[in-house]
């Protein structure tokens, strides 16, 4: 294809090899994703009782009961207010540390590194660590503000409301905000200085020349972090689970967590299948409108 | 920008940036001091910053009196195990999609995209049923299968942007000068993807390394149990929470983490800029 266009042979012998180098792929995609997706679908038509898989054809009751319940719109908006919450967070501190990172300091890739590594942690580690810190008896958190004099008897973080949405939405931020710092430093090294030196000689202060030149260079950055980090907030499951496990009660189950109680808990798969279909849908919506509304 | 006319800027800067880097990373030393106090220790109202003696006890414990080492074990064949399935079906697969023209090409990308976005919880259900009806349940086999549903599609993307940067030209140089279409990608290609292949490989075993539903779904049994659900089992099934063996253990699961940063960050950054920018 690249060398030679002239023997129509050669072009097939080179598909049939791409065919091949591809077909693991495929075969993999089809067996563990594609097959599971369809069926997720179809068990979504049943009633399952899941110690002893029997099913039984209900067609589209489980959607209509879900749709019915209280419990699918409140996982849903608890679902969103997690993602704008956090990602609004993420969004700020990421491009503020960005900001603070591409100037000149002192051990500027250690503290990057430092900065970097809880995106990497193991999730596990990142609650264990956390929920020790708000420990409501023994946690340094409360002990500092007590000592700080901001609080007068210490807190439970994580087992009342609104402390455990505002903690998942902090702790959230705090593990996933390093993707913007990376992503918006690289972007920031390569504005070229001259616009910034043009605007200074106009005589555009610091925060003028942040507006009018840093954002409109960093848009198209943003525009793909906030598609991607909204995706990946609103299918998280092991942070919120592994932190509240979706209470106090069902205060800050999301869908993800709604879809494991259903299928593990509660022992009704089909249901949880008709909760992942319905997360999945509300998701393409969201990418399909996002990316119209960003084309241009 | 202003910065850089004077020294003592740059060391007020530096003290400024240097708190909220500590700031930040506060969490990460707390994990290690309270892995270094005594038991007692942990208990003081209000409580020690510094432990007043560093004790390896709970490290000791750790390893002699609970089943981490086995936990780690499982962890490592996972991370491996995933690691060298996916990226070579992902090298192999991308090299395709960058290079060769079929029938379809086209709409495989993008379904690799969607893929990529996929929620592990749309198949947990199915590949619970699939897991147990083939006789895989409880498992290491069930979970780098399960590891590739998500490894797969996210390396595919990865490696996809890498190998697109390599000039088609050197492909070609390679088949004048004789070589058939799989010497040259061996020859040629392959050597300039390992930096690419690298990062990819980086990102897929920590992914592999921290993942949480999969293992609590597919497996039930101690001895195949990774780190990241039997670190949670020790947790919920101690009478009191033993915090400072918990540290200890999450000290311990991020030491690979720790090594890779140490030496091999500049794959991971590399990995942001293609997957992540580029997207």
């Amino acid at each position: 294809m690249i060398v030679t266009r002239k023997r129509l042979s050669l072009d097939a012998k080179y598909s049939i090899l791409g065919a091949i180098l591809i077909a693991p792929t495929i075969l993999v995609f089809c067996t563990i994703i594609v097959y599971p997706l369809i069926a997720a679908i179809y068990l979504s038509l049943f009633s399952i009782y899941t110690p002893t898989m029997e099913g039984q054809w209900v067609g589209f009751d489980n959607y209509a009961q879900l749709l019915a319940s209280g419990e699918f719109w409140r996982s849903l908006l608890n679902n969103i207010i997690w993602t704008a919450g956090t990602l609004s967070l993420q969004l700020v501190f990421g491009i503020l540390v960005a900001l603070m990172l591409h100037q000149n300091m002192l051990f500027r890739s250690l503290a990057r590194s430092l900065i970097l590594f809880p995106y990497f942690l193991s999730t596990v580690v990142a609650v264990l660590i956390w929920r020790w810190m708000f420990n409501d008896l023994y946690g340094v958190l409360n002990h500092l503000l007590m000592w700080a004099g901001i609080l007068d008897m210490p807190v439970d973080w994580l087992g009342s409301m609104p402390n455990a949405m505002v903690s998942l939405i902090f702790i959230g931020a705090w593990k996933y905000f390093p993707f913007v710092v990376i992503v918006v430093l690289a972007r920031l090294q390569s504005i070229p200085e001259s616009l910034y030196e043009a605007a200074t000689m106009d005589g555009a202060g610091r925060f003028a020349r942040f507006i009018d030149i840093t954002l409109p260079q960093l848009k198209d950055v943003l525009i793909v972090i906030i598609l991607l980090r909204t995706i990946w907030d609103f299918k998280e499951f092991d942070l919120i689970y592994l932190l509240t496990g979706g209470g106090p009660i069902i205060s800050t189950q999301t869908l993800p967590l709604m879809v494991y109680r259903e299928a593990f808990a509660l022992n009704q798969m089909g249901n949880a299948s008709a909760v992942a279909v319905l997360m999945m849908l509300i998701m393409l919506v969201f990418m399909t409108l996002y990316l119209r509304k960003t084309e241009d | 920008m202003a910065m850089r006319k004077k020294g003592s800027h740059k060391i007020l800067y530096s003290i400024f940036g240097w708190t909220v880097v500590l700031l930040i990373s506060f969490p990460l030393l707390w994990m290690i001091l309270t892995s270094l106090k005594p038991q007692s220790e942990l208990f003081l109202i209000p409580p020690s910053l510094l432990p007043s003696e560093i004790t390896f006890e709970h490290y000791v414990r750790l390893i002699h009196e609970t089943p981490f080492l086995t936990y780690l074990k499982n962890s490592i064949i996972l991370a491996v195990g995933t690691t060298v399935v996916v990226v070579v079906i992902a090298t192999l697969g991308a090299h395709s999609l960058v290079r060769f023209s079929y029938p379809g090409r086209k709409s495989l990308a993008v379904l690799v995209l969607y893929t990529y976005l996929l929620p592990s919880v749309v198949l947990i259900i199915p590949l619970y049923l699939l897991m147990v009806k083939v006789g895989l349940s409880n498992t290491l086999v069930s979970l780098i299968i399960a590891y590739t549903t998500f490894a797969l599609p996210f390396a595919l993307w990865l490696l996809r942007s890498f190998m697109a940067a390599i000039p088609a030209d050197l492909e070609a140089a390679a088949m004048i000068d004789g070589a058939t279409r799989m010497q040259a990608f061996f020859d040629v290609i392959l050597p300039q993807a390992i930096p690419g292949i690298i990062s990819t490989a980086l990102f897929t075993a920590i992914l592999a390394w921290n993942e949480y539903l999969f293992a609590m779904v597919l497996i039930n049994n101690d001895e195949v149990r990774p780190l990241t659900t039997g670190i949670m089992s020790m947790l919920v099934s101690s009478f009191n929470i033993e915090w400072s063996l918990l540290m200890a253990a999450s000290v311990m699961m991020s030491v690979p983490l720790i090594i890779v940063f140490a030496f091999l960050q500049k794959y991971l950054t590399r990995g942001f800029g293609a997957g992540a920018i580029k997207g």
